[in-house]
């Protein structure tokens, strides 16, 4: 399969602090890859320089065959095909369920609004939040919130999906639903996905690749199941033994 | 001590005309004080983060300057007593028209000062009230929003619009009462509002406790009806 996502010698700097140094890195389209690694490594960096939400200070990324820094001009066209779920939900407060699943098509993919609210309407009930659509974010669980914002990334066609801790801020109980959910996209739509997580049950079971970060630097990497079998640094058996015992 | 309840009968028809001026003041102050203080609140927020993404070249400077004059405005505003705001305008500034231009007979009406004064002023307040709320909104919104590649234009009207008007409308019914009750500093320049007229009611006929209690009343009709007015728009939106 192509590559979908390539970032080369890519350098991330805040200020005059360099965050990310001369990352390597590419997902093949259909590619289900689990990013982890310490608090402060630069995972959310990493995933946030990909749809731009950070812009890359040095190096180059090309993500759908659109080239940064050279086609600046084309940031939108990438952001939708790359499609983000945060870890703070980030649902639009003042927007019921299916108000905020179809806001991006309508806006993003100008649909008229019963073909957006056709759309919404599918994605909730994939979700399996169908009889919620009218209610506003705030009247819903943690876990139910994540899967509408899943849902409202979904629902302008993204050809790739970014999750950055989709599961940290959510009650232990609510953990699994959305996994589940995740799974789901997974299996059956193919998508390419770049998962930061802790949850490394999932990590083993949907992933085809397994990178560990630590420092701004990519250190370890392969196909999950053996990457956590066998870590190679002291420092990634060092982490494996701090997210097992959670 | 007596009160002579056929005084404030009497003086109801001035203090009425007075109220009205008082009240035509406050209602074009607060509609110009809206447009300067949306375009200097979000003035001074141009081309930073809070408004969606930093801009490109030249941008960068167009946003720098817009900052600056809207920033300078705020300051220069909140920073002077709004009865010197008012006297300069209504004696100085036509002084310094004749000055620098040769207009004769430049001179600005009382009324007309009144209001400018009033825009001005609430102008600056209000900026900083839309750019509270405007920085207040999660910048994770936004983030949310241009991860969709929705456009930074549809974000703000969509999502940072709505959400920040909502967190307007207390401080703003704040600052709509305040300039209400501002406009009684026109007697300064000889407006006939409602202030003056009881001034001038009472200048005739000494019963200071009739007139005051009676105007001041007038006063509260207005500034309940303008809160209620906001509860109202208040209640209409959508709560979160
Ligand atoms: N906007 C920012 N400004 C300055 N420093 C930042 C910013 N975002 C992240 N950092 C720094 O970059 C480093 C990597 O952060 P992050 O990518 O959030 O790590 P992780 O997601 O792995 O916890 C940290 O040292 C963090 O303090
Ligand atoms: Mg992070």
């Amino acid at each position: 399969m192509p590559n979908i996502i390539e970032l080369k010698n890519v350098c991330k700097s805040f200020g005059n602090t360099e965050v990310l140094h001369n990352i390597n890195f590419a997902v093949e389209e259909g590619e289900v890859v689990v990013v982890i690694g310490p608090s402060g490594s630069g995972k959310s960096t990493l995933i946030r320089c990909i749809n731009c939400l950070e812009m890359i200070t040095t190096g180059e990324l090309i993500v759908d065959s659109i080239r940064i820094p050279d086609e600046q001009g084309r940031i939108r066209q990438i952001r939708l095909e790359v499609g983000m779920v945060f870890q703070q939900f980030n649902l639009f407060p003042h927007m019921t369920a299916l108000e905020n699943v179809a806001f991006g098509p309508r806006k993003a993919r100008k649909m008229n609004k019963s073909k957006a609210t056709d759309i919404a309407r599918s994605l909730l009930d994939k979700v399996g939040l169908a009889e919620f659509e009218n209610k506003l974010p705030g009247q819903l669980s943690g876990g139910q919130q994540q899967r509408v914002a899943i849902a409202r990334a979904l629902a302008v066609n993204p050809k790739v999906l970014l999750f950055d801790e989709p599961t940290s801020a959510l009650d232990p109980e609510m953990i699994g639903e959305v996994l589940d959910v995740m799974k789901n996209i997974a299996k059956d739509s193919g998508m390419t996905m770049v998962v930061v997580t802790h949850e490394m049950g999932f990590a083993a079971q949907v992933g085809n690749r397994l990178i560990f970060m630590d420092d701004g630097r990519i250190v370890e990497e392969g196909k999950p199941s053996d990457v956590m079998k066998n870590p190679q640094s002291e420092r990634l058996k060092d982490f494996l033994g701090h997210v097992k015992h959670h | 001590m007596d009160f002579e309840f056929s005084v404030v009968i009497d003086s109801l028809p001035a203090l009425f005309e007075g109220a009205k001026l008082t009240w035509y003041i406050t209602i074009l102050g607060i509609i110009g004080g809206m447009i300067f203080g949306i375009l200097a609140g979000l003035g001074r927020i141009a081309g930073t983060a809070a408004l969606g993404e930093k801009p490109h070249g030249i941008f960068i400077w167009v946003s720098v300057l817009i900052r600056y004059i809207s920033g300078a405005y705020v300051e220069l505003i909140r920073g002077t007593p709004i009865i010197v705001q008012a006297m300069f305008l209504y004696f100085a500034f036509p002084m310094l028209v004749k000055a620098v231009t040769d207009i004769e007979r430049f001179r600005i009406e009382a009324l007309t000062a009144a209001i400018i004064t009033i825009i001005v002023n609430a102008g600056a307040y209000i900026a900083e009230i839309v750019r509270g709320s405007v920085i207040s909104v999660n910048k994770g919104l936004l983030e949310a929003g241009m991860s969709l590649g929705i456009s930074r234009f549809q974000l703000i009207v969509h999502v940072i619009g709505p959400i920040a008007i909502r967190r307007m409308i207390p401080p703003l019914g704040n600052q709509f009462i305040i300039s209400l009750k501002d406009t009684s500093l026109f007697i300064v320049i000889g407006v006939g509002e409602l202030t003056r007229q009881g001034q001038e009611i009472m200048a005739s006929n000494f019963r200071a406790l009739e007139i005051w209690l009676t105007v001041a009343i007038m006063y509260l009709i207005m500034t309940t009806a303008l809160a209620m007015t906001l509860r109202h728009f208040e209640k209409k939106m959508k709560m979160f």
